[in-house]
C-alpha cells in the first residue's frame, strides 16, 4: 500500500495550481479589450449608466483590490455575481455542470468502445490489410472538424433518418441519454483516433515482448496471451493520454454544446467570453482547472493500479 | 373469461384515449428556437432584446405599439389623457389581475415606473429621469407628473421594460422574482430551465384571455443557425428566429414551411467618425457616400433581401421620408470631389465586427468600392465588445453597424443620433448647432404635423451633411412549419404570441 501514499500527498500539491489558475484567467479575461458594462447596457448605455453599472459590480475598483474580493469570496464559497445573470456564479454554473459532465463522460466510453476493440483487431494483424484499414479509416477522424461532423450526424441520423433528436438535452434520464448520442459521438470519432493509435502501437509492443513469448512458453492460449498479459500492461500509457487529452476534450465541449444546444458549461463560457461577463469566465476557469487537476490525479491512481512497476 | 377480455381491451382503450388527449393538449404548444436564452425576468435589469421579446409574453404595458408599429394602442391602461401644458399624464387601468390572482391596481404601476427610474439595479434609470411623481389618485387611476414636458414620453410607457409588475411580489423577493416572475401578460413562466428554455403556460386570468389560442410556449435556446433550421426541417421545433439571409430562397422551397419577413426598424449603416483629418469635411463625406454601392451590397450581403436605405429613420417608421435624397453610386464623380477637396488618396482606419458573416462580406465590398474611388481602407476586425470600445474610444475612421428602435417615436434614435448627446452622436463626433436646436425642438412640438415636418427636416439635414452613410433596411426573418399562422413580429420586434395559432 506504499505505492499509494500519493494519493494523501499529492493533493497538497493542487493548491498552488488551482491558486495559479484563479490569478491568471483573473488578470487574462480583464486583458481582454472590452467592457462588460458597456456590453451589458448595449448601443442605448449613458456614461452615467455605465458607471452605475460598473460600480455595481465592484468593476471601478483597482484590479488588485478586485482580486482581493475574489479571493474573499472564494474562502466564503462564492464566485461573485454574474453581470449579464444578476445571480450568484456558483449556483448558475451548478445548473451547467450536469449536460457537461455526462457529455464527457458518455464521449469518452463511447472513445473507449471503439477504439479498443478497433487497436486490439489492428494489432493482433500487425502489417496486415486490416490493419492499414483501420489505420485509414482512423485518419479520417481526425480530419475533419468536429461541427462538420456534428452537422453531418444530424442530417443523417436526425433528418434524412430521423431516429435521433436533432439537438437539445431533455428532462428525463432516458431522453438525456438519446440526446447525448449524437453530440458524444462527434467527440468520440476524434478522441477514438488518438486513443487507438496510441493503444495500437503499444499492444504491438507487447505482443513481440517477454512477458508474451513466456506466457506462450507456458503453453498459453493466445487469447489469454492477449486478455492477461498484453492488454493490462499495454493500456497504461492511454490511460495517461486520455488524462492529459482531457482539458483539450473540455475545450472540444465547446463546440459540439453550441452546435447540439447542450446547456452545459461550454456555452455558459462562450457567452461569458463574449459579454465579458468577467465572474462566469473566472467560475468557469476555476471548475474545468479543478477537473482537469482532479481527472489527472484519477489516472494517476490507475495507472498505478494497472502496473505494478510504477511508483508516484 | 371473455368479460376479462373486453375489460383489458377497454382499459387499454381508455389509456389510449387519455394519452392522445394528452397529446393533443401538447399540440398547443408553440416551441421556438432562438439563439440566446433569456438572462433575467426583472424586465428593469435587461437591455437585451431575447429578453424584451419573452418579457412582452409575461407582462404588459400600459400602452402598447400596435401590429403595424406605427400607432400606439391601450394596454393595461384603457385610456389616457394628457394635460394642456403636456406635464401631466393621466391613464385609466382596465379591470386586469395578475397571474397569482390580485388586481393590477394603479399603485403597482406607479411602484413599476418609480422603480425603473429609482432602482440601483435599474439600466434604464437615465431615460426614466423625466418623471417627477408617478401616484395612484384610486385604485384604477394613475398620475405621471413630468419634470418637463416631453412628447416621446407617451411612447416610453411601450418598453417591455418599463411594465406593470406587483408592488408586494416585487418588494418582498426581488431576486427571486427574477427567476420566477408574476406579471399579467398572456402567459406565464412556468419554468425557465437556465441555457435550455423558458416554459411559458397561457394565463387563464389575462384580460383578454380568451383570444389566446396557445396552450403554452416554450422558447428553446439552440445557438447555431443551422442546427436551429435543422430542427424546424425535422419538425422538432415549430418555429426558427433569427434565420441568416443566405437560408431563404433555399428554406422557401421548401412545401412543409413558411419563411416570414416581418418589416423591422433595422437600418445598417457606416459610421464616420468626424474628427479624424478630411472626414471632418462636408465633401469628402459627400463623396464616400457617392462611392459607395449600395444596390451591389444589398445583392450580395443580404441576397436581395434587404433594401436600399435612404434616411435614419427606418421605412415604416414614423415619420420616415420616402423622398429623402439618395445619392447615386458614382465612383468617379467621388474621385472628383475627393480631389477638390484636397482629400487625394484618402486612408481609412476601417473597423469590422469579426464573426459576423454579414459585417464582413460587406466590408470586403466596399473596400473594392472605395478602392474604384481612389482610397484605401485598412480592414481591421476585431471582436464586437472590442469594437464597440473602440467606436466609443474614437479608435476608427469607418464602421458599419446597425440600430433598431425600442419605441414608437423616432426622437429616441434622434437623439441618440443627432442630439448631441453624452454618446457624441452613436460616436460619430458630428456636430451641428442647427440639428442639436432642432432635436430638442421637435421632442417638445405637440402638433403632429409641425413635429413632422422637423423630423423631415432633420433627416434631410443629415443626408447633407453625412452624419453617416445609410446602407440598407433589413427585416425580420424567422421559419416556421406550415401548421403555425400568425406568428409574427411587429416592427418594433414585439412577438403577438397572443395571436398564434398552431393548428
Amino acid at each position: 500500500m506504499h505505492r499509494y501514499r500519493f494519493i494523501l500527498t499529492r493533493p497538497l500539491q493542487f493548491l498552488p495550481v488551482i491558486f495559479g489558475v484563479s490569478i491568471i484567467t483573473f488578470v487574462l479575461v480583464r486583458l481582454i479589450p472590452g467592457d462588460p458594462a458597456r456590453v451589458l447596457l448595449g448601443a442605448r448605455a449613458t456614461p452615467t449608466a455605465i458607471a452605475n453599472v460598473r460600480a455595481q459590480f465592484g468593476l471601478d475598483e483597482p484590479i488588485w483590490m478586485q482580486y482581493f474580493y475574489f479571493l474573499q469570496n472564494l474562502l466564503k464559497g462564492e464566485m461573485g455575481k454574474s453581470i449579464t445573470y444578476k445571480i450568484d456564479v456558483l449556483p448558475l454554473i451548478a445548473t451547467r455542470i450536469e449536460p457537461t459532465l455526462a457529455l464527457v463522460f458518455s464521449a469518452v466510453l463511447l472513445s473507449v468502445l471503439i477504439a479498443v476493440p478497433l487497436a486490439a483487431l489492428a494489432a493482433r494483424n500487425h502489417g496486415r490489410p486490416v490493419d492499414h484499414l483501420v489505420r485509414v479509416v482512423s485518419t479520417f477522424g481526425i480530419g475533419f472538424p468536429p461541427f462538420w461532423v456534428a452537422l453531418m450526424l444530424i442530417l443523417l441520423l436526425a433528418v434524412a433518418f430521423p431516429v435521433l433528436p436533432v439537438s437539445g438535452y431533455g428532462s428525463t434520464l432516458g431522453d438525456k441519454l438519446v440526446h447525448l448520442i449524437l453530440p458524444s459521438l462527434t467527440i468520440a470519432l476524434s478522441l477514438s483516433t488518438v486513443l487507438m493509435r496510441s493503444l495500437r502501437a503499444a499492444i504491438v509492443e507487447w505482443l513481440k515482448s517477454d512477458v508474451a513469448t513466456a506466457a506462450r512458453a507456458r503453453g498459453m492460449p493466445e487469447s489469454i496471451v492477449f486478455w492477461r498479459h498484453v492488454l493490462p500492461n499495454a493500456v497504461a500509457p492511454t490511460i495517461n493520454l486520455l488524462a492529459v487529452n482531457i482539458g483539450w476534450l473540455i475545450g472540444g465541449t465547446v463546440v459540439v454544446e453550441s452546435v447540439f444546444a447542450l446547456p452545459g458549461m461550454g456555452q455558459l463560457l462562450v457567452r461569458a467570453i463574449f459579454s465579458r461577463d468577467y465572474m462566469v469566465v473566472q467560475g468557469v476557469a476555476m471548475v474545468f482547472a479543478c477537473a482537469t487537476v482532479l481527472v489527472n490525479f484519477l489516472a494517476d491512481i490507475a495507472t498505478v493500479a494497472a502496473d505494478p512497476r510504477v511508483k508516484l | 373469461m371473455k368479460s376479462q377480455m373486453t375489460k383489458a381491451k377497454l382499459a387499454a382503450f381508455a389509456t389510449l384515449l387519455s394519452l392522445s388527449a394528452s397529446y393533443a393538449e401538447a399540440a398547443g404548444v408553440l416551441t421556438i428556437g432562438r439563439n440566446e436564452d433569456s438572462t433575467t425576468f426583472d424586465p428593469i435589469k435587461s437591455a437585451q432584446n431575447v429578453d424584451n421579446w419573452v418579457f412582452s409574453n409575461v407582462f404588459d404595458v400600459l400602452v402598447r405599439v400596435d401590429r403595424t408599429g406605427t400607432k400606439l394602442e391601450p394596454g393595461l391602461a384603457e385610456s389616457w389623457t394628457i394635460s394642456d401644458d403636456g406635464l401631466t399624464y393621466t391613464f385609466k387601468l382596465r379591470d386586469a389581475k395578475f397571474s397569482d390572482g390580485s388586481p393590477v391596481t394603479a399603485s403597482d404601476a406607479a411602484f413599476s415606473l418609480t422603480r425603473i427610474r429609482d432602482d440601483k439595479g435599474s439600466l434604464w434609470s437615465d431615460s426614466f429621469k423625466i418623471i417627477d411623481t408617478a401616484t395612484a389618485a384610486d385604485d384604477k387611476t394613475l398620475v405621471v407628473k413630468l419634470k418637463g414636458k416631453s412628447v416621446p414620453f407617451i411612447s416610453m410607457m411601450a418598453l417591455p421594460n418599463a411594465s406593470v409588475l406587483p408592488k408586494g411580489v416585487v418588494e418582498a423577493d426581488p431576486d427571486g422574482f427574477a427567476e420566477k416572475p408574476i406579471g399579467s401578460g398572456a402567459f406565464t413562466v412556468e419554468e425557465w430551465r437556465r441555457g435550455d428554455r423558458v416554459i411559458l403556460k397561457k394565463n387563464p386570468g389575462y384580460w383578454d384571455a380568451s383570444h389566446v389560442s396557445l396552450d403554452g410556449v416554450e422558447w428553446i435556446v439552440v445557438p447555431d443557425d443551422n442546427t436551429r433550421i435543422l430542427n424546424v426541417q425535422a419538425g422538432q421545433l415549430d418555429a426558427a428566429i433569427n434565420v441568416p439571409f443566405s437560408r431563404v430562397s433555399e428554406l422557401q422551397k421548401n412545401a412543409d414551411l413558411t419563411v416570414r419577413m416581418d418589416p423591422s426598424t433595422r437600418e445598417d449603416h457606416m459610421l464616420i467618425n468626424h474628427e479624424h483629418g478630411a472626414l471632418a469635411k462636408k465633401e469628402v463625406r459627400q463623396a464616400l457616400d457617392m462611392a459607395i454601392d449600395k444596390k451591389a451590397i444589398v445583392d450580395a450581403a443580404t441576397f436581395g433581401i434587404g433594401e436600399i436605405a435612404n434616411s435614419y429613420i427606418p421605412k415604416g417608421a414614423l415619420y420616415h421620408y420616402a423622398d429623402n435624397l439618395q445619392r447615386p453610386y458614382d465612383p468617379e464623380k467621388a474621385k472628383e470631389m475627393l480631389k477638390a477637396a484636397g482629400a487625394e488618396g484618402l486612408t481609412l482606419n476601417y473597423l469590422v465586427n469579426a464573426g459576423k458573416e454579414t459585417d464582413e462580406q460587406i466590408a470586403v465590398l466596399v473596400q473594392q468600392q472605395l478602392a474604384k474611388a481612389g482610397v484605401t481602407a485598412n480592414l481591421q476586425k476585431v471582436d464586437p465588445s472590442q469594437s464597440w470600445n473602440m467606436l466609443i474610444d474614437g479608435d476608427y475612421d469607418i464602421s458599419v453597424m446597425y440600430w433598431t428602435n425600442d419605441i414608437l417615436d423616432p426622437d429616441q434614435k434622434t437623439t441618440f443620433t443627432l442630439g448631441h448627446d453624452t454618446n457624441m452622436n452613436y460616436m460619430t463626433r458630428y456636430k451641428n448647432d442647427h440639428v442639436k436646436d432642432l432635436v430638442a425642438a421637435a421632442r417638445l412640438e405637440t402638433d403632429p404635423a409641425k413635429r413632422e415636418a422637423m423630423y423631415v427636416e432633420l433627416q434631410k439635414i443629415a443626408k447633407d451633411d453625412v452624419n453617416w452613410i445609410d446602407l440598407y433596411y433589413s427585416p425580420y426573418i424567422n421559419v416556421m412549419r406550415k401548421n403555425v399562422t400568425n406568428f409574427y413580429q411587429n416592427p418594433l420586434g414585439r412577438f403577438f404570441l397572443e395571436d398564434t395559432v398552431k393548428n
